[in-house]
């Protein structure tokens, strides 16, 4: 009974510094500067243990059962503080509030525990025994905790999971007292109850912890999130600030509204202003619309063809308002036909020829995006263009991923075309690279429609003049028996994210 | 909460104070209580996970039956029965077959007739379908010819894997990543067990490659064996060279690399994995001329091998569509008879009256329906088992991401095989595996007593339990798990390969009976099974003249 008892104070105690940590630790990984963040966590933390402490002089009749139900509740709060501070920050602008709200229930909580508990042994034992065994496990068990943490704990389980581990244990102590105090708690059938449903709740997100801080950590965007949506194909997520628009796929920017322009008129007309015709276009990937609204421009393109894997997306950029006030209602335009396939696929089994091909598809950092970016798939595009028609491929950044860009260069030769790189700044993005390639050497146009607001027919040229740090290197073409691309791009993007 | 125990110190339930609360008999139990209490928590969580959905499946219908039937003269020709005449009769429908029927058409015999015993052709390189594509039972890819392959180089011109340029098609050969091994709880690039490998032992990788490529270069080792073993006899190979080769054939692999000094236990698990998987031998059973053949018999090549998701059924089906009625299956050949000049091959259907036959069929096979033919060796056939996992979505995995060819380091199968892997469009959740397995360390009579004891129980919790080792939840995964069993997949190269392909090298059975099968070199590769087809074709063409 005794060792039992003794064991719990010690277990209360390590349980009540890692909910502690653990709001230290989050607050520093997501506000920054951990001084600030550690120093008034923990201030607030033991001025909340004194409220409780203060407090406890409240509590005289059913002292036990009182103590079980704090047990409970505070395993249950501080069992999901983390997760509920990492939706908090995710999905609400109240990360701050929620944090020191956080931080004082649990420390008032903690705080009575201790009185309580030495008012339970005080029954029992010699007070001078009870105060300094109590005390003395308080603080082993503080040590464990502090030392647990770091080594263990945030290295295995993360935040979201060690919080909920201890959560799991605190309950447990709840229970386990409800067993050793028996003879003192008459009614007991009801904090068991509530124990297992709070062991219950804590174990499923103990369980369900790796998908639980996937979601809080989707949710880590820059700015509020206006709409997220698990697709069949990927995790697509709408961001707004002022009159900022973001698209996150699966966590990648793939557009920001203050200069997509930059992107889209880059990509779109230094080669389809050049066409000799321009009749039917043909669009791979880009299922935000943005590229069609700027092939849209001609009024000689008769018919648009977007090719995009999810139809989810395309729906969703064909019909929300602030969506198609970007796009100009593009992909509702008569003109044009959306095909929701797998490109590869679809050209594969499907006749059609264009005048000029837009590829926009995301950037080649894994095996199966990589496929779309080898020789046969350019081959296959090639015979879907007329004799005299061009392609443009969006080709990842040429300063940032160097081999990349040069590689994707080396398959478009390898597939037996003409090219011409060239590259732009786009804020967002940071300088950008494209690839224009074709039958025959690429002539920049004279003319350009009304109404771009980044590109003018004599600032074309200069795009296709690579500085020195972005000057062509040795790169070997991507091929799918051997997708060096994909081995280039992760090398490269793992060293600026160093 | 039963399930803490409750440490003994905490048993006092008279609720006496204790005087001393604190002794360190107490304080070591209650951290101990403690910790039973830690490792409680698991124990109980486990509780809330949901059993594994039962998988359904079967052993796969196969020839095996019509097989036996043969054996124990079951067949018996029937009362009315079609005569037909053709110059040629093959018998057999794999590629040694098919490939025969490919020469006849190019050497302008199209007279001629297949007759196969199972349902469908391609022999080992059958494939089935289900609604996730095709998948191959069997032989599922193609290394790259060398040089001097050239009829299958010949072959695959025509059938336009390499075109006008002399280039393969790059959609046929496998697509990256190709190869991943399983070890240390995470997949790596590759199949080499190099991973945090002390050096000396990465040192035995380098020295076994450097003896295997003065090997090759001695040139005895190249397929077609008939084009190595020439070389061999005929003394294009230096003295010192052909004895070291033919010193290999008199050793297991296991022996050869122990002898030289290459004891790795890394090293012998990759050395046998080749083994397994090309000749259905254990480290212990195959000749170590075997071994070093895995590796020097076609040109080191930084691409390939050639596949498709029905496997090699990919060559096999197309050669069958040209061969049109030609083919015929569900035709068990019961006896060869003579015919003046020529033979009668009979099956329960019809009589073929022929000029020539090529036995494109098992050896074994061939005294039952060649009175007095006796072969004059008896190879060693091993039996394998195959295995198609119908998979509802992919499983969890750890490292290098998911390949066409993916193997367990330690297992007793072989891995399995991705069929999808080639698509190039998104791949949907389902997929097809198929798993490999050669029965080895045994002789192939033994293994196939041993497999007439196994349900398909035993089979299905096997193959789950071997893949769990790198996907833990791949129970929650699979739909169906099909079994095909392989009595005699395949003639072993046990130590005597030389010696038997010589004897093997200029026989033939009867008089206008020629061998098309790679049982005639000892071990089973399609550029073998291949070349004697052609060969076979040629000397029947030459017969009908």
């Amino acid at each position: 009974m005794t060792a039992a008892l003794f064991a719990s104070v010690c277990l209360i105690a390590a349980c009540g510094l890692i909910y502690e940590l653990v709001a230290g630790a989050l607050a520093s990984y997501l506000l920054g500067d951990s001084v600030t963040q550690f120093s008034t966590v923990i201030g607030t933390y033991l001025f909340a243990m004194g409220v409780g402490s203060w407090l406890s002089r409240y509590i005289v009749r059913g002292v036990v059962a009182r103590f079980v139900a704090i047990e409970l509740l505070v395993g249950v709060v501080g069992g999901s503080s983390s997760l509920l501070l990492f939706l908090a920050f995710a999905y609400t602008d109240a990360f701050r509030p929620v944090l020191y709200a956080l931080v004082l229930v649990i420390g008032t909580l903690v705080g009575l525990e201790i009185p309580l508990l030495m008012r339970i042994l005080r029954e029992r034992f010699s007070f001078k025994d009870v105060v300094a065994n109590v005390l003395t496990f308080d603080y082993i068990g503080a040590l464990g905790a502090s030392l647990l943490f770091p080594l263990v704990l945030v290295p295995r389980l993360g935040l979201v999971r060690s919080a909920m581990a201890f959560g799991l244990l605190n309950v447990l102590v709840g229970l386990w007292s409800t067993h050793l105090f028996r003879d003192l708690l008459p009614r007991r059938r009801h904090l068991q109850a509530g124990g297992v449903a709070a062991l219950l709740l804590l174990g499923a997100g103990l369980w369900q912890g790796q998908r639980l801080t996937t979601l809080a950590e989707e949710g880590l965007y820059a700015d509020p999130v206006i709409l997220a949506r698990d697709t069949r194909y990927q995790r697509l997520v709408l961001t707004s600030w002022k009159d900022d628009l973001r698209l996150y796929l699966n966590g990648h920017l793939q557009f920001a509204s203050r200069d997509e322009y930059r992107y889209h008129e880059a990509l779109v007309h230094p080669g389809l202003a050049a066409a000799r015709a321009r009749g039917r276009v043909l669009v791979l990937g880009g299922g935000d619309g943005l590229a069609v609204r700027e092939i849209l421009r001609y009024p000689d393109v008769r018919e648009v063809t977007l090719v995009d894997l999810d139809g989810e997306m395309t729906g969703l950029f064909a019909t929300h308002a602030r969506l198609t006030a970007l796009n100009g209602g593009a992909l509702r335009d008569p003109r044009v036909r959306v095909v929701n396939a797998d490109a590869f696929t679809w050209l594969d089994a499907n006749p059609g020829t264009y005048d000029f091909a837009v590829i926009d598809f995301p950037d080649p950092s894994n095996y199966h995006v990589g496929k779309l970016y080898t020789a046969p798939f350019y081959r296959l595009v090639r015979r879907h263009l007329a004799p005299d028609g061009f392609l443009v491929v969006q080709a990842t950044s040429p300063l940032f991923a160097r081999q990349s860009f040069w590689s994707i260069v080396a398959t478009l030769e390898a597939a037996g075309l003409t090219t011409a790189p060239y590259h732009a700044y786009v804020p967002s993005f940071g300088e950008w690279g494209f690839v224009l390639a074709g039958p025959v050497p690429y002539v920049p146009p004279r003319t350009l429609p009304t109404g771009l607001r980044y590109l003018t027919a004599a600032t074309i040229p200069p795009l296709f003049d690579f500085p020195a740090d972005q000057a062509r290197v040795p790169a070997l073409p991507n091929r799918l028996a051997d997708q060096v691309l994909v081995r280039y791009y992760e090398r490269e993007f793992a060293a600026i994210n160093r | 909460m039963s399930e803490a125990p409750e440490p003994p110190g905490g048993a006092r339930t008279d609720g006496a104070p204790a005087p001393d609360a604190l002794s360190r008999r107490g304080f070591v139990l209650a951290t101990a209580g403690g910790a039973a209490a830690a490792l409680g928590i698991p124990a109980l969580l486990r509780l809330t996970r949901k059993g594994a959905p039962p998988v359904a499946g079967g052993f796969v219908e196969d020839d095996s039956a019509a097989g036996h039937a043969l054996r124990d003269g079951r067949w018996q020709p029937r009362g009315t029965r079609e005569e037909q005449r053709v110059a040629v009769a093959i018998v057999g429908g794999g590629l040694g077959g098919l490939s025969a029927g490919w020469r006849l058409d190019a050497l302008g015999v199209r007279d001629w007739c297949l007759l196969e015993l199972a349902a469908a052709p391609g022999g080992n390189a059958r494939s089935g379908a289900n609604d996730t594509g095709r998948f191959p039972w069997g032989a599922h890819y193609l290394p790259l010819p060398g040089p001097e392959a050239t009829h299958v180089r010949a072959l695959l011109r025509d059938l336009a894997v390499i075109d006008g340029d002399g280039r393969y098609d790059e959609r046929m050969l496998c697509h990256a990543p190709q190869e991943r091994l399983w070890q240390h709880g995470q997949f790596h690039e590759g199949v080499e067990p190099l991973d945090a490998l002390p050096a000396a032992e990465r040192a035995q990788f380098t020295r076994l490659a450097e003896a295997v490529e003065q090997f090759r270069d001695s040139g005895a080792f190249t397929v077609p064996s008939a084009v190595g073993l020439a070389r061999l006899h005929s003394g294009a190979v230096p003295a010192r060279a052909a004895a070291a080769v033919r010193a290999l054939d008199t050793v297991t692999a296991r022996e050869w690399l122990v002898a030289q000094g290459l004891t790795a236990p890394a090293l012998h698990w990759w050395v046998e994995y080749g083994l397994r998987d090309d000749y259905g031998c254990a480290l212990a059973q195959g000749s170590a001329w075997a071994a070093v053949h895995y590796a020097a018999s076609r040109p080191a090549a930084d691409e390939g091998p050639l596949t498709w998701p029905e496997g090699n059924d990919w060559i096999a089906s197309r050669l069958a569509a040209r061969a049109g009625e030609r083919l015929v299956t569900n035709a068990p050949v019961l006896r060869l008879e003579r015919d003046g000049s020529g033979w009668r091959v009979h099956t329960p259907q019809r009589t073929v009256r022929c000029q020539a036959v090529v036995w494109a069929a098992p050896l074994f096979v061939l005294p039952r329906a060649l009175e007095g033919a006796s072969p004059p060796v008896a190879h060693d056939y091993a039996p394998w088992v195959v295995a198609t996992l119908l998979l509802r979505r992919p499983p969890q995995e750890r490292g290098f991401p998911a390949a066409w060819d993916s193997v367990i380091y330690g297992s007793p199968s072989l891995g399995y095989v991705d069929a999808g892997h080639q698509a190039l469009g998104t791949r949907p959740d389902r997929r097809s595996w198929s798993w490999y397995h050669a029965v080895v360390g045994q002789s192939g009579r033994e293994g196939r007593q041993w497999l007439r004891t196994q349900r398909w129980e035993d089979w299905r919790d096997r193959i789950v339990a071997d893949l769990a080792r790198a996907h833990p939840d791949i129970g929650a995964c699979v739909e169906r798990i099909d079994v095909k069993v392989w009595g005699h997949a395949m003639a072993r190269p046990l130590p005597g390969v030389l010696p038997r392909a010589a004897a093997l090298r200029d026989w033939q059975p009867a008089p206008g009976v020629f061998v098309g099968h790679a049982d005639a070199s000892g071990f089973s590769l399609l550029e073998e099974a291949q070349w004697h087809g052609v060969q076979a074709a040629e000397g029947a063409a030459r017969r009908v003249g």
